[in-house]
């Protein structure tokens, strides 16, 4: 009963054909059996996967000193914050962490006002040259930020923007996904409202804060989130523009670390102190992010 | 929800008429976009022109900060970078116009070709390894709604964190003496291997370990695709007897190829602009066997600032990623005619 649909029915069907009931009726019942129960196993597989280096990373930070080996750091009896305390106290984390803070803060707040504010023009108000520069704006994406470096880093060094916190800022907020998202949305937003507001005699700044801002708090918190994911774990630009080494970002000090001759229990103990952030942020918002990312196609 | 938002974005992104999106637009909608406001005074008479030129005056100052941003920052650079290129401009500041110097140069430099080599083969690796990752755990996600939402979480949960963290976290898994690998392999009577010394080792591994952390993304945009496929095409699919994976390989995976398509085109993409990873896990070794067209352009820059011919590698990158987003608005635009 296998065999009959061989090379001359194969042959007949070969493209988009979901054809050929080979054993339909005989191997179902099992097969559908194992795929029950396979797709959970193979979800919670894929699942442990995902999960263990975060797990082996906690593991380690809380291991004594010298418990980096597996059965070592896997023995929970002898947890200790101690790679917390002795990480914290050789290394200057704390000052990183608040350069992280400010870099991704700052940079979330001026973001999301200067990208409202172009949205919204792009979108409701017509000017000269309105097309050309939204679409320029836009081309700008093309160009990997890699590819500019080297002009950036002298423009800012020149500026004297090197070890400041306006050099590690103040670049990175022209941003182009930004503006292109506020626009999207705020174009959907109907006319009427500004209309009415205006008649109403609110000035433009008015109703910029008190009809724009509130209708587009979703967009704004979403943005948001992503913005400060970005800054928080960016590298590149904070490794070439923070030299001293109180400049620098928690993950650009996560990778001096690792360098330097620093016990690994340490090391995984700054690491977990670097993502705790993320997760937070993450862990409040999961489901409000994941969903727009498929919808916008963020992608930093 | 989801379609409409998209379908009402749609008509706008294609260059259509200016103020598209508006309908108090259609008065003035013949002009282009530039002129319209400023022809509007003679042609719609003196009464609508003060509101006209307030209403572009205030456009204007609405997008003068984030303009002032992306004339300094962005255009500026970009205009920098080209210009750059084509000098020998040194940390010293002082600098000769010298033409395609720099360009002929990269063509005779062994390390300029190394580095594209490990990063094409890295890519090469990277790629597949994310998107079949991503597929794969976007298929089983689509099949079950056993706690899928939790499950979506946590395959997500490492792209949001950085680079830097997947690199030192894996560095510590890949270690011969005591990274979890081996220390398994170990238990298991198996030889330690070393994963980032190894020069036909080191990209994979970086590669795997780039993958588990960059897959998520990639996973919730195929997720969307997925389910956006209509479920009538699918159950008829059934009817007709076609089994599981026929059913994937004639029906979803044809339907899927756009959304296939522009993760691909991201990845790769990416993948040319590998450098954190290298940078922490194995600082471009064993032997420069991870050492990427990026780390070659950081090196050029901030090792021996030799700004000039760092910008013409930048170039380069610049040229590939646009091969690659000029091939993937053509391909996807088609498809989606």
């Amino acid at each position: 009963m296998a065999t009959p649909p061989t090379s001359a029915e194969r042959a007949a069907a070969p493209a988009p054909g979901p054809v050929s009931p080979r054993q339909a009726g005989t191997a179902r019942p099992p097969r559908r059996a194992a795929a029950r129960l396979g797709l959970p196993v193979l979800l919670v597989l894929v699942a442990v996967v995902t999960v263990t280096p975060f797990a082996v990373m906690v593991l380690v930070a809380f291991a004594p000193a010298g418990g980096q080996t597996l059965p070592g750091a896997l023995d929970v009896g002898r947890a200790t914050p101690d790679n917390f305390a002795d990480v914290l106290a050789g290394a200057d984390i704390t000052r990183w962490a608040v350069n992280s803070l400010v870099y991704s803060l700052v940079s979330v707040l001026l973001i999301l006002l200067f990208s409202s504010m172009a949205g919204y023009a792009f979108a409701k108000k017509r000017f000269p040259g309105r097309e050309i520069l939204f679409w320029s704006f836009l081309a700008t994406l093309m160009v990997p930020f890699q590819a500019t470096l080297i002009p950036y880093y002298i423009l800012v060094s020149e500026l004297g923007g090197v070890d400041t916190y306006w050099g590690l800022i103040v670049p990175t907020l022209a941003n182009s996904q930004a503006v292109f998202l506020m626009r999207q949305f705020i174009v959907q937003l109907p006319d009427e409202l500004f209309e009415a507001a205006k008649i109403d005699g609110a000035s433009e700044w008015r109703i910029y804060t008190t009809v724009v801002v509130p209708l587009i708090r979703p967009v704004l918190a979403t943005l948001g989130v992503f913005v400060f994911l970005w800054h928080w774990n960016d590298f590149l630009w904070p490794l070439v523009i923070g030299q001293s080494e109180e400049m620098r970002t928690l993950t650009v000090g996560l990778a001096t670390l690792e360098g330097e001759n620093v016990a690994i229990n340490q090391v995984m103990a700054g690491a977990t102190i670097t993502v705790v952030p993320c997760l937070l942020v993450f862990a409040l918002l999961q489901r409000y992010l994941t969903d727009s990312i498929a919808t916008s196609g963020l992608k930093s | 929800m989801r379609k409409a938002a998209t379908d009402e974005i749609a008509p706008d992104e294609g260059g259509g008429p200016p103020g598209a999106g508006g309908p108090s637009s259609g008065a003035e909608g013949t002009g282009s976009p530039g002129r319209g406001p400023r022809a509007a005074p003679a042609a719609a008479g003196a009464r609508s022109g003060i509101p006209r030129r307030r209403e572009a005056l205030t456009g204007l100052a609405f997008v003068a900060p984030m303009l002032a941003l992306f004339v300094v920052f962005r255009f500026g650079p970009t205009l920098g970078a080209a210009f750059l290129s084509v000098t020998d401009y040194r940390l010293s500041g002082e600098w000769t116009f010298i033409g395609a110097g720099n360009y002929t140069r990269l063509l005779g430099d062994d390390l300029f070709w190394e580095s594209l080599g490990v990063t094409v083969v890295y890519t090469a690796l990277y790629v597949p390894m994310t998107v079949v990752l991503a597929l794969g755990t976007a298929v089983l996600l689509h099949r079950t709604l056993w706690m899928r939402g939790f499950f979506r979480g946590l395959f997500f949960l490492p792209y949001v964190t950085s680079i830097v963290l997947a690199a030192v976290i894996w560095k510590w898994i890949y270690e011969v003496q005591d990274g979890l690998i081996n220390a398994s392999l170990g238990l298991l009577g198996a030889g330690p291997v070393d994963f980032l010394g190894s020069e036909s080792l080191v990209l994979p591994s970086i590669a795997a370990a780039s993958a588990w952390k960059g897959f998520g993304y990639s996973m919730l945009i195929l997720l969307a695709g997925l389910q956006s496929i209509p479920r009538e095409v699918t159950e008829a699919a059934t009817i007709d007897g076609a089994s599981g994976w026929q059913r994937f390989r004639w029906v979803t995976l044809p339907l899927l190829r756009p959304v296939l398509f522009f993760v691909l085109v991201i990845e790769a993409i990416l993948g040319f602009q590998v450098f954190d990873a290298m940078y922490v896990m194995t600082a471009g070794g064993p032997v420069r066997a991870s050492y990427s067209l990026v780390y070659f352009l950081y090196d050029s820059g901030f090792k021996f600032f030799d700004f000039g011919y760092a910008s013409a590698v930048g170039l380069v990158l610049f040229v590939i990623v646009l091969v690659f987003s000029l091939i993937q608005r053509r391909l996807v635009g088609r498809d989606a005619d």
